[in-house]
């Protein structure tokens, strides 16, 4: 090919692209659109683009960066996502997984985001069912789990901090939530269902059942479990920067039990997320 | 017999032998703090995150030289130089106190997207004038120079002008970048298109050259990949052999990504290196193995 004729470096890569990200692989990338519309000349000739080997095709080696981009991505969402694939099997996790990457192709340098938006993809495209419906509340645990991992260390508040805050500041004191902790309402037993999987393998598709998770890491270790309802709207409320008098009523509004039996429970709660590192030092 | 000793042209130093660091190993080497001269970490892998591998890592940096290797930087690519990234490369390179830092020549991703592979670029004088300008750009950015690396690559464009090794020649000389001489990408390279490693290596600038990569790769008969999936195979330790002695020694990493072994492994694998290191000769190479 003359000089004078060699497509630019911008249409080249654009084009490149193209054809490697096509899901069906290099040689329908080379004839869809987007590729066709950026270099015509190669879906009528590919070889006056790309040139052949002594041993493989101009498509063929298009082929190796096509199959390396899905398999890469893919190797990566099912590292990230194994009881959802669990839940869906692997053909349908995987044809998940494909759609995501043609509709979400990763527009980050690192992986950490790549799949930040697949479990509300599943919630848009997986068939309405018991086992969809699972599917994504266990995807968004999942989720979580990657955020929570990469999130920011906080100098934590101790249960001896907590206790050191007088009953006569809660109308004005604001806890602070670690960057590190997710809370999630989700429509089934999925965090069950995850620990059952953990220890058996394959449990039952769960009935629908309202459940209350949150997902968190403690130095550099990621945990996960459910809340009561009252609980999770109190931390819900801290985490919305609600005073803690303030979020304390919203979340045992009705709730019949004498002060002593409130102030107990609150402080058992309280306690325990001290101990579970939910709360920064400042 | 004669030993060559050409320094690089930033006196960067000769770090010995090291491994590429890997999360699986980092229980191991932060608990028994292995004999190993130096580790190389991926980059984005300690980027936009705060928690279990930089604890890890900052434990590693205080004891073992680290330098700093990328493969999303993107050189090669036509979309605009991501400073905001560069940024982030930055203060990793401080906290670290990495040696150096690099990547690869390649593009990465246009248009916004990233595919997270490492694509080549036409072999053209456009090409090079443009991968040199962003090279200096990111250069002067970071001030330092960046130790860019010859990939694996699996296709021609039939648009290039001149061969992949004067193109990385010419990138090195004119954009005054450093290299990093990965001589398992030249194996691969070479037989994925039907070349001769031994003229490619004639071919290096190795004034420029600050490192050296050893890895595995898969064979397919039809062609290699890059899978940094096993031990060096005898070619490439000829081909590193040959690069010992043109240079005299340079800093030298083992890779191995898949079916990662035990840290013990690793070190008796890229410990074969050492005996090319002491002047053993190209000829006793077949006992490498």
């Amino acid at each position: 090919m003359s000089l004078a004729r060699a497509p630019k470096l911008a249409t080249v890569e654009r084009w490149m692209q193209a054809v490697v990200m096509h899901p069906e692989g290099a040689a329908s990338g080379v004839r869809a659109g987007p590729a066709r519309r950026l270099m015509p000349q190669a879906a009528v000739d590919l070889e006056t683009v790309v040139l052949p080997s002594k041993a493989l095709s101009s498509v063929e080696r298009l082929d190796i960066y096509a199959h390396m981009y899905y398999a890469r991505l893919l190797e990566i969402l099912t590292d990230e996502y194994p009881t959802t694939k669990q839940i869906l099997g692997r053909e349908a996790f995987e044809r998940a997984c494909r759609r995501f990457l043609r509709r979400h192709p990763s527009r980050h340098r690192t992986l950490n985001r790549l799949s930040e938006k697949f479990p509300a993809f599943l919630a848009r495209h997986l068939p309405p069912g018991n086992r969809g419906r699972l599917a994504v509340d266990v995807a968004r645990i999942e989720r979580a789990m990657e955020d929570v991992f990469d999130a920011p260390q906080l100098e934590l508040l101790t249960a001896a901090g907590f206790a050191a805050i007088g009953a006569d500041q809660w109308q004005r004191v604001r806890l602070r939530v670690i960057p590190a902790l997710r809370l999630l309402k989700l429509r089934y037993p999925a965090n069950d269902y995850m620990n059952a999987v953990r220890a058996k393998g394959k449990p039952r598709i769960p009935r629908p059942r309202a459940t209350y998770a949150i997902v968190y890491r403690r130095g550099y270790q990621v945990y996960r479990r459910d809340q009561m309802p009252e609980q999770f709207k109190l931390l819900s409320a801290l985490a919305a920067g609600r005073t803690l008098a303030a979020a304390v009523r919203s979340s045992i509004r009705g709730r019949r039990a004498s002060p002593e039996q409130l102030a107990a429970m609150l402080g058992a709660w309280f306690r325990d997320w001290a101990a579970a590192g939910l709360f920064g030092a400042s | 017999m004669t030993r060559i000793s050409l320094p690089n042209r930033w006196n960067l130093p000769d770090l010995g032998l090291g491994v590429g660091l890997r999360t699986q190993h980092f229980r191991h080497i932060t608990e028994q703090w292995p004999a190993m001269d130096w580790f190389e970490i991926l980059s984005e892998n300690f980027i936009d995150t705060e928690g279990r591998p930089l604890h890890f890592l900052d434990q590693i940096a205080e004891r073992y030289p680290i330098v700093m290797h990328g493969v999303c930087l993107s050189v090669g690519s036509t979309d605009p130089v991501d400073f905001e990234f560069l940024d982030k490369l930055r203060a990793l390179a401080a906290r670290v106190r990495a040696v150096w830092l690099g990547d690869h020549i390649c593009w990465t991703g246009v248009a916004g997207l990233n595919g997270h592979d490492l694509y080549p670029v036409p072999y053209t004088e456009e090409g090079l004038r443009h991968m040199v300008s962003r090279v200096r750009i990111i250069q002067d950015y970071l001030e330092r120079p960046l130790v860019l690396e010859n990939p694996s690559t699996y296709l021609t464009f039939a648009s290039s002008t001149m061969p992949e090794e004067e193109f990385i020649a010419r990138l090195a000389v004119e954009a005054d970048c450093a290299l990093l001489l990965d001589v398992n990408n030249v194996y691969v390279t070479c037989r994925n298109h039907d070349l001769d490693p031994a003229a490619y290596l004639d071919a290096i600038p190795y004034e420029h050259v600050v490192q050296v990569h050893l890895a595995g790769h898969t064979d397919n008969g039809t062609h290699c990949i890059d899978t940094h999936d096993g031990r060096v195979i005898d070619e490439v330790w000829q081909l590193y052999a040959r690069v010992h002695e043109r240079t005299g020694g340079r800093a030298t990493l083992l890779e191995w990504d898949a079916n990662v072994p035990k840290f013990p492994v690793l070190q008796q694998e890229v410990g074969k290196a050492a005996r090319f290191r002491n002047g053993e000769r190209l000829a006793a190479t077949s006992a490498a193995a």
